[in-house]
């Protein structure tokens, strides 16, 4: 999230980052993985530049 | 006599009171399903020998002066990411088929039956609950009793379209993003998505973890109310299941609204929206006498984080299923899931700190009002394959993405929603969502109770 300008993911960083996890991704898959994943980080984004002050994450663990 | 119109608590008041055999209303609502559910598709399993037995076994202990519960004799279908006993868990997927057949119930499940429902059959979804649409590729498309050539909404489609078609008088749902909401109010019943964490997600298919919910759809307040109050309450199979007990919210149907503090949701809740769907906001809000509007901040970055959070949650439950079987997935799901695998884990946990501060946000709005207003869906059902993308003004969004832009930012921070449907002649239905403080569905009980006495909602069967 720290790259300041939207992008576009391509289907080779599809194909790279899904190696990163385990993943083949088919290269019928990969065009509309990437659109869905530009589409996930622009998300991301939106969050990224809003200041949240000091909140912890909501989820809170009873042991 | 028994029939498609008939509500839960009337048969179950006729069965208890010994006017017709829990036996004869399941075998009519069997019939019902023999004859329409080809026209909708809505069932995935239609259990008739279970519950016939079931029903036969609930007549014996009403003749030996046993109680079968509140809800005895009535029929109910459950969405099929619910465990039931003796059928695999499909959750709408092809490769959970292969799955050895569930043990026991899902909590909820377990529950309507411990009060007397009679299981009939599992219902339609769309794959593994990611999805606003039921226009499931494995097992076809639930169709909209409306109109067939509609969608009936999803991801709860075949539980809405059960319900709306009178197949049976209950059905239950989940709903992460919408998902109960958004079918209820295409398809034109009452939908109660409760707060996190009232009722058990024991035995129940995750989609995201942080904000899966289960509910109970139905035509009357009064039949959800009973559904809720026999599925509600702690459970220490699910880990964020609440401790506190529940209130029973078929004693509040009959307080009325006086003393409510109602609001009107403004800014994002009444944007890129079609006309009829803000003026039947405008209805119940006029209703109820409901002029003041309030705000939320930052809505836009709440649904955001919503998706952002789903996608993350979901992509790492599934991931061990794409890696070794990604093209079994419906193509519906399958690029998303996949894509959703990707997202960097700094992403994840800013959606979450930001859920932390949006919930602070919303409860600031309830410590002066009960309950507030929006639209549950932006437009009446769309045509099944309707293109990806639709233009409303200027803007063009999702189609079925768009479905949810209402109910995300609410379930995403756990607030009980009541979606009430608005079904006016030769119309398709839209709904508009009640909305309280977490724990307070009693208020949303009365104040859609109140609205259904007074005629301004309905869910006639379609």
């Amino acid at each position: 999230m720290s790259d300041p300008s939207p992008r576009q993911v391509t289907e080779a960083d599809v194909e790279r980052l899904g190696s990163d996890v385990g993943l083949t991704i088919a290269p019928e898959s990969r065009a509309a993985v990437a659109q869905h994943l530009t589409a996930l980080l622009a998300a991301a984004r939106l969050i990224d530049e809003f200041p949240i002050p000091d909140a912890e994450p909501a989820p809170h663990f009873e042991p | 006599m028994i029939d498609a119109a008939t509500s839960a608590l009337d048969i179950a008041a006729r069965v208890r009171g010994g006017k017709i055999r829990a036996r004869d209303v399941v075998a009519g609502a069997l019939e019902r399903i023999a004859q329409r559910d080809a026209a909708l598709n809505a069932f995935t399993s239609v259990l008739r020998e279970r519950a016939l037995s079931d029903a036969e076994t609930l007549d014996r202990r009403l003749a030996a002066g046993q109680d079968p519960g509140p809800l005895a004799g009535v029929p109910f279908a459950a969405k099929n990411l619910f465990d039931i006993a003796g059928l695999s868990t499909l959750a709408g997927s092809k490769i959970n088929a292969d799955n050895p057949p569930a043990v026991r119930d899902a909590t909820a499940v377990a529950r309507l039956r411990a009060a007397g429902a009679v299981l009939i059959g599992a219902l339609n979804m769309d794959e593994y609950a990611y999805g606003f649409s039921t226009e499931n590729t494995h097992y076809g498309p639930t169709r909209n009793p409306h109109d067939p050539s509609r969608m009936a909404g999803g991801s709860s489609g075949g539980s809405a379209s059960a319900v709306a078609g009178g197949l049976v008088p209950l059905g239950l749902g989940t709903d992460t993003n919408g998902s109960i909401r958004v079918p209820a109010a295409l398809c034109g019943t009452f939908g109660l998505k409760p707060t996190f964490g009232r009722v058990s997600r024991s035995g129940v298919v995750p989609l995201a973890w942080s904000f899966d919910h289960v509910g109970p759809f139905a035509r009357h307040v009064a039949d959800l109310a009973a559904a809720f109050d026999a599925i509600a309450g702690p459970d220490p199979l699910d880990p964020v299941c609440s401790t506190r007990p529940a209130v029973r919210c078929t004693e509040q149907l009959g307080r009325g609204v006086q003393g409510l503090r109602i609001a009107l949701l403004g800014g994002h809740f009444t944007r890129l929206a079609a006309d009829e769907v803000l003026a039947a906001v405008g209805r119940v809000a006029s209703a109820l006498n409901a002029t003041r509007e309030v705000t939320l901040p930052e809505v836009h970055r709440a649904r955001a984080a919503a998706q952002v959070i789903t996608a993350c949650e979901a992509g790492a439950y599934h991931l061990d299923r794409l890696r070794s079987r990604a093209r079994d997935f419906d193509p519906m799901t399958r690029d998303r899931l996949l894509a959703a695998t990707l997202v960097p884990a700094a992403a994840y946990v800013s959606a979450q700190r930001f859920r932390a501060w949006f919930r602070t946000r919303a409860a600031e709005i309830f410590r002066d009002t009960n309950v507030v207003l929006a639209p549950t869906v932006p437009w009446t059902a769309p045509t099944i394959g309707a293109p990806w993308t639709t233009r409303i003004g200027a803007t063009e969004v999702l189609t079925r993405g768009h479905l949810g832009a209402f109910t995300q930012p609410l379930s995403f921070i756990g607030l009980p929603v009541l979606s009430v449907p608005i079904v006016a002649p030769g119309a398709l239905p839209v709904g508009v969502q009640l909305i309280a403080a977490p724990f307070n569905e009693a208020a949303l009980f009365r104040v859609a109770a109140w609205l259904e006495a007074e005629g301004v909602v309905r869910s006639p069967v379609a």
